[in-house]
């Protein structure tokens, strides 16, 4: 049954296997136009396309940037009805009350970006070595633990929350930054896994081969001659759980109880019940204009990568 | 071994918590002292918690809304942008940033402009004259849900884009050649070719939008807390509320198996579905 599972999984990747990698070389331009949209030349067909690109862009980014806006205008301007008058009545001051005084959330900012970056790290690294050992290397029952993971990472987190909580209780791990940055790289592997040993299979044979003649360990082979080749998979893989980490709610809202633990998303949700019975809506704005940025940054930085990883995660199922 | 550490979060993460959900859905598990096996009857319990039920029911429900819009929607920015003109990847960019940026950010910043009056929802609808500016989006269960469906669907579009758009293109370009000498128009290309030979990639689309509408959480938490009452409870924030604030273990996890059985069904169709493609 595993073995099936696995074969499957076989026919099913190499097939899917050239329009990733397609983006993922080049990322635009090395895949065929599979149609020239909106009629190909003329000046007409031009001007066409690029307003109807920009308007349908705008519904999508024009939200966002009319959100960050918001989040400057002081807490009195967002809570009355929008006038021409104050809607450029611009301040810090949404900002300055998030990030000093009482309802300080740079503590929780910095629980986020320690959870994120570590869960993106130890993803890299254990979905690295799994990635290695399942792409090189042939051992009794690898078709069988190939599947198990598989089955594994069918389980969605959402579902196992409470026995979670119970076990992480017993192992101490409920309100630790460690424990949630544990969960998170769990349920960050499937997709790690698999751009990894994608990532290893585009190395040449010959490489291989080569390295292993000189003698070089396991180890060293990885490190010395597979490290340039993969970093593109190592970055797709840390990007993906990083992201992940930084939006993810239901579990933080689940294993943290304490305050001063919290991760922003949660966080905000204190914002948003409000102190005393009155919501700062001024400061809810801010608060997740902050947690947007960083997505923004990275994934325009990092975009070739992300999408990359996105899509063969997605395509593992 | 190089696998093993990644067996251990697996075993330790997901399989470990999954066989023990299980085990803890046959008892009465307290919170303190010990418990003893009751059998089924958390799952005899289950068919007649209605409120179980009417979270599974609403579920389907919103899965049902925003399935097919997120469809069209995905697909039609797909056809618009899978093609390499220049400013493809700048709009693909842009389409894509809900997606990235994450609907817990946007369930809160939603909040805020759906409150009455000073809520830019409002202030846009009642200048165009659709709703009176005093409408009150999260407190009426029709109106949250389809607040909530379509701030999903702006969300999730990107999604289903980017992975039509790798499905298009991966088609050869030569299938299109001969179609397009036999004259065939666009929409009998666009049906006859692209789709069937899409199905792999449609199919993956809609399951993963599926399942994501099944596990749904963020945005009904913080937008409507499942109200009114408990109208728009979906199921993962029954099994939050039965687990950790009436901390009811047993039934929580009872629950849980349900919903992994269900999840579980619609990933074996899915491969199922793709196996199938792939011998054809």
């Amino acid at each position: 049954m595993t073995q099936g599972v696995s074969a499957r999984q076989g026919t099913f990747e190499r097939k899917s296997e050239s329009p990733i990698r397609e983006k993922a070389r080049g990322g635009r331009g090395t895949a065929p136009p599979v149609r020239k949209a909106g009629g190909s030349g003329g000046l007409a067909g031009r001007i066409l396309y690029w307003t109807g690109g920009t308007v349908i862009s705008a519904i999508f980014v024009l939200p966002l940037v009319w959100e960050t806006i918001r989040s400057f205008q002081p807490e009195l301007v967002v809570t009355q009805a929008p006038s021409s008058k104050t809607f450029a009545n611009l301040s810090l001051s949404n900002y300055q009350a998030l990030l000093s005084g009482q309802d300080d959330i740079i503590r929780n900012v910095v629980n986020s970006l320690i959870v994120a970056v570590a869960a993106a790290l130890l993803t890299a690294l254990v979905a690295t070595l799994a990635g290695y050992g399942f792409a090189l290397f042939r051992f009794r029952g690898s078709g069988a633990v190939f599947g198990l993971v598989l089955v594994a990472f069918m389980i969605p987190f959402q579902a196992v929350l409470t026995p979670l909580f119970i076990e992480m209780h017993k192992l101490h791990l409920l309100n630790s930054l460690l424990g949630l940055a544990l969960f998170y790289t769990t349920f960050n592997l499937p997709v790690g896994v698999y751009v990894m040993r994608n990532s290893f299979l585009q190395v040449p044979r010959e490489l291989v081969d080569a390295a292993r003649v000189d003698g070089a360990s396991v180890m060293t082979t990885l490190v010395s001659v597979f490290r340039p080749l993969i970093m593109p998979g190592i970055a797709t893989t840390a990007l993906y759980a990083f992201l992940f980490s930084w939006t993810e709610f239901v579990g933080a809202l689940s294993f943290l109880t304490n305050d001063s633990l919290f991760t922003l998303p949660v966080a905000l949700s204190n914002v948003e019940t409000g102190t005393y019975g009155a919501v700062n809506y001024g400061l809810l704005l801010a608060g997740a204009v902050i947690a947007m940025v960083p997505c923004i940054v990275v994934y325009v930085g990092l975009q070739r990568y992300y999408v990359r990883g996105l899509v063969s995660g997605a395509l593992k199922g | 071994m190089l696998i093993s550490p990644a067996l251990l979060f697996v075993t330790a993460f997901a399989l470990f918590p999954l066989g023990f959900g299980v085990y803890i859905s046959l008892t009465n598990w307290p919170l303190v002292g010990a418990y003893h096996f009751i059998g089924l009857a958390n799952y005899d319990a289950l068919i007649h918690n209605t409120e179980f039920i009417q979270s599974i029911v609403f579920t389907l429900e919103y899965t049902g809304i925003v399935t097919v819009p997120i469809f069209v929607v995905g697909y039609a920015l797909a056809v618009f942008v899978r093609s390499n003109r220049r400013g493809s990847t700048l709009f693909r960019t842009m389409i894509f940033l809900p997606y990235i940026v994450g609907l817990v950010a946007e369930s809160y910043m939603a909040v805020v402009e759906l409150q009455p009056q000073s809520g830019t929802a409002n202030f846009v609808l009642s200048n165009l004259g659709i709703v009176g500016d005093t409408t009150a989006w999260l407190v009426h269960t029709g109106l949250a849900l389809t607040a909530i469906s379509v701030l999903v669907v702006w969300f999730a579009a990107g999604l289903t884009m980017m992975l039509l758009m790798a499905g298009m293109q991966g088609i050869p370009q030569e299938i299109y050649e001969s179609a397009r000498v036999d004259g065939a128009s666009w929409w009998s290309i666009e049906w006859r070719l692209t789709v069937p030979l899409l199905r792999k990639s449609i199919a993956l689309s809609l399951i993963i939008s599926v399942i994501g509408s099944f596990l749904a959480f963020n945005q009904f938490f913080i937008m409507t807390d499942g109200g009114p009452g408990t109208s728009t409870v979906p199921v993962v924030m029954s099994i939050f509320q039965t687990a950790f604030a009436q901390l009811n273990v047993g039934l929580a996890s009872a629950m849980s198996v349900v919903l992994v059985i269900v999840v579980g069904l619609i990933t074996f169709v899915q491969f199922r579905y793709l196996q199938g493609d792939s011998e054809s």
